[in-house]
């Protein structure tokens, strides 16, 4: 995981092809701000890592990225990414080995509490109040489900990073995992 | 030439008897006595076990045997016979392990054992089995003892107690005398041994009768050190 | 293309306080072309008993029959009910008898035991036998479903709690999952009484 103070970059997959990406958006992001005399802006460096990754369509990173942070506005956003660089703003996802795992489960519990329009209530769910998720709740349901991948996907464990982007700046949190 | 002749040994008389089985029977009742009495908690099976020669190793030969951990047998009839029978006893409770992976009930594996000896009685080219069988078990499924006999004619009949071989008649009088429902598994020994001693040619000792019990912790042969035991507890 | 993916399924188990439930999903597709949306995949074994049949869809159907066959022989020999650890046993040897040519299904077992207490259990096609205390999944949809239960479930839960967590549990999987999903159909098993439901789900 790699981050400004504005956008977090979490990309698993072959830890090689992460360090090396991580280590070429950080030249590229140096050198936006010597050039525009700011710092790029969460969906501007979204924009640049698909035209990374699809630059290297041929031979692509084997990266599955997930890029968060505030937006404009200053609202939350998060990027997600396919190897290639096919991406689209949502507002959860999960990637990497356990994704499938941990996607329904998302939906279950996040959709409704990210306001999301085109349903009411969470997923699948009825009578469910209506409210904007916290910073606590996400939190939860992010050691919830990493709890859950950690028993049944053999790569996922030993411990989970987290980052909250707020308007005042990053946390960074370490929540261990079971470690078999 | 299948079409032609008929290699059936056991085949009707004119009267209607299949006197092949009705000889087996009486290879059945010259045997040595066997007896079997069922008790709330166990059941238990004996048998003499009368050798030729003094000169024979009693411990070489079996007359009661293990089928399962939880299933044991007693015949009374000709000993070759039930060694065949015997093994595919075992042969069928394992079968039916594999399938299943429960022990084989003591009905299901005397239904077993009675087919194959009704088969023994229509088939080509063999005899029906010189030995009546007496089969008792102690089933998970029911937590309860069995207790069956099985013919050479393939039928097979559950009892309360019973006895087979040549003494059969006077110890069935002698049992139906000395049984009742409230028995215990000790007692039920004792009976046992107390119904072989009854026509007993001899000297009885542990190395001349055969006793198997079969209670909640599966089937065992008594050794003769136990058996000692028992018959200085009814000498006294 | 995976024979086991073909038609697309999606089977849960759950335990719960002196009761189980078992869901399936009812599609029956052709890769992505879907042609039914009324497909069994769950069987009524015994008065407690049910097995699910995730996999080839003609393959469930053959097996189901031919459980049933050999479960009825079993019943009419024993003259009593099969325990559920029996049946999963009975399954598996009848699945490894075809080891080298196998029916491409991967039954899932829920029933009350003769005590009522609950029991589920699994094999992979060729029988090999899963038993746990908690749920067992099986289909195209299993690794969604294990993310769902494995979050979801808690232990010794009541009958109207299973049903809830089971269905949540199918629901949000098979929606992830192109394959499955078009209804699903949900057994709840109490030693008195077994509710089923089907659920009203999203048919895109």
């Amino acid at each position: 995981m790699s981050s400004t103070d504005k956008t977090v970059l979490a990309s698993a997959g072959f830890h090689g092809d992460v360090l090396t990406l991580v280590k070429r958006i950080g030249v590229r992001m140096q050198n936006y701000e010597y050039q525009h005399r700011k710092p790029m802006s969460t969906p501007a460096c979204a924009q640049m890592l698909a035209t990374m990754l699809y630059g290297k369509r041929f031979f692509p990173y084997y990266t599955y990225n997930i890029l968060a942070g505030l937006d404009a506005d200053g609202k939350g956003c998060v990027f997600s990414y396919d190897p290639v660089g096919s991406y689209e703003r949502e507002h959860y996802r999960a990637a990497g080995t356990a994704s499938a795992l941990l996607q329904p489960f998302l939906d279950n519990q996040a959709r409704a509490l990210a306001r999301i329009p085109d349903y009411i209530g969470r997923k699948n769910q009825q009578g469910v109040v209506f409210e904007p998720i916290s910073k606590e709740r996400a939190m939860t349901i992010i050691k919830d489900v990493f709890t859950s991948a950690a028993e049944r996907d053999i790569y996922t464990g030993d411990a989970v990073d987290i980052r909250i982007v707020t308007k005042d700046g990053l946390e960074e949190h370490r929540f261990p995992l079971r470690c078999d | 030439m299948s079409q032609k002749y008929n290699f059936s040994l056991t085949t009707f008389s004119p009267s209607g008897k299949l006197v092949q089985i009705e000889y087996a029977l009486q290879a059945v009742s010259g045997g040595a006595t066997s007896i079997g009495i069922k008790t709330t908690e166990g059941a238990v099976i004996a048998s003499e076990k009368k050798m030729g020669s003094i000169l024979v190793d009693e411990q070489s030969i079996t007359k009661v045997d293990k089928l399962t951990e939880r299933i044991g047998m007693v015949y009374s009839g000709m000993g070759p016979d039930k060694r065949v029978l015997l093994a595919k006893g075992r042969k069928l409770a394992q079968q039916y392990f594999m399938t299943y992976r429960e022990q084989i009930p003591t009905r299901m594996l005397v239904r077993e054992l009675a087919n194959v000896m009704q088969e023994y009685t229509q088939r080509g080219g063999v005899r029906p089995f010189g030995v009546s069988l007496l089969v008792v078990g102690f089933d998970q499924h029911t937590e309860k003892p069995a207790l069956y006999q099985v013919d050479p004619s393939g039928s097979f009949f559950a009892w309360k107690a019973t006895a087979l071989g040549r003494n059969m008649i006077n110890a069935k009088a002698f049992l139906e005398k000395r049984y009742n429902d409230e028995l215990e598994l000790e007692d039920a020994v004792h009976t046992a041994i107390l119904t072989l001693k009854e026509g007993f040619e001899g000297q009885m000792t542990e190395n001349n009768i055969e006793i198997g019990i079969a209670d909640s912790a599966g089937f065992r042969r008594l050794e003769p050190t136990e058996i000692k035991d028992y018959l200085a507890a009814i000498a006294a | 293309m995976s024979i086991m993916e073909y038609n697309g399924s999606a089977v849960v188990a759950m335990t719960g306080k002196e009761c189980v439930a078992i869901a399936a999903d009812r599609r029956l597709g052709a890769q992505a072309q879907t042609v039914s949306t009324d497909f069994q995949k769950v069987f009524q074994m015994g008065p407690k008993l049910f097995v699910g049949l995730p996999g080839l869809g003609t393959d469930a159907i053959t097996v189901s029959q031919r459980l049933k066959f050999r479960l009825n022989m079993y019943t009419l020999r024993e003259e009593r009910d099969i325990e559920p650890k029996t049946m999963i046993n009975l399954v598996s040897s009848f699945l490894y008898e075809r080891r080298f040519g196998p029916y491409f299904v991967e039954p899932v077992v829920a029933g009350l035991d003769s005590k009522n207490q609950p029991y589920v259990a699994s094999t992979d096609l060729i029988g090999c036998p899963m038993e746990t205390s908690d749920f067992v999944v099986g289909g195209t949809s299993s690794e969604q479903l294990y993310g769902m239960c494995e979050s979801l479930y808690k232990p010794d839960m009541a009958p109207d709690d299973l049903f809830e967590t089971i269905s949540q549990a199918l629901m949000n999987a098979v929606d992830r999952d192109c394959l499955a999903g078009w209804g699903a159909i949900v057994h709840i098993i109490e030693k008195d009484k077994i509710t089923t439901r089907e659920l009203k789900a999203r048919m895109d």
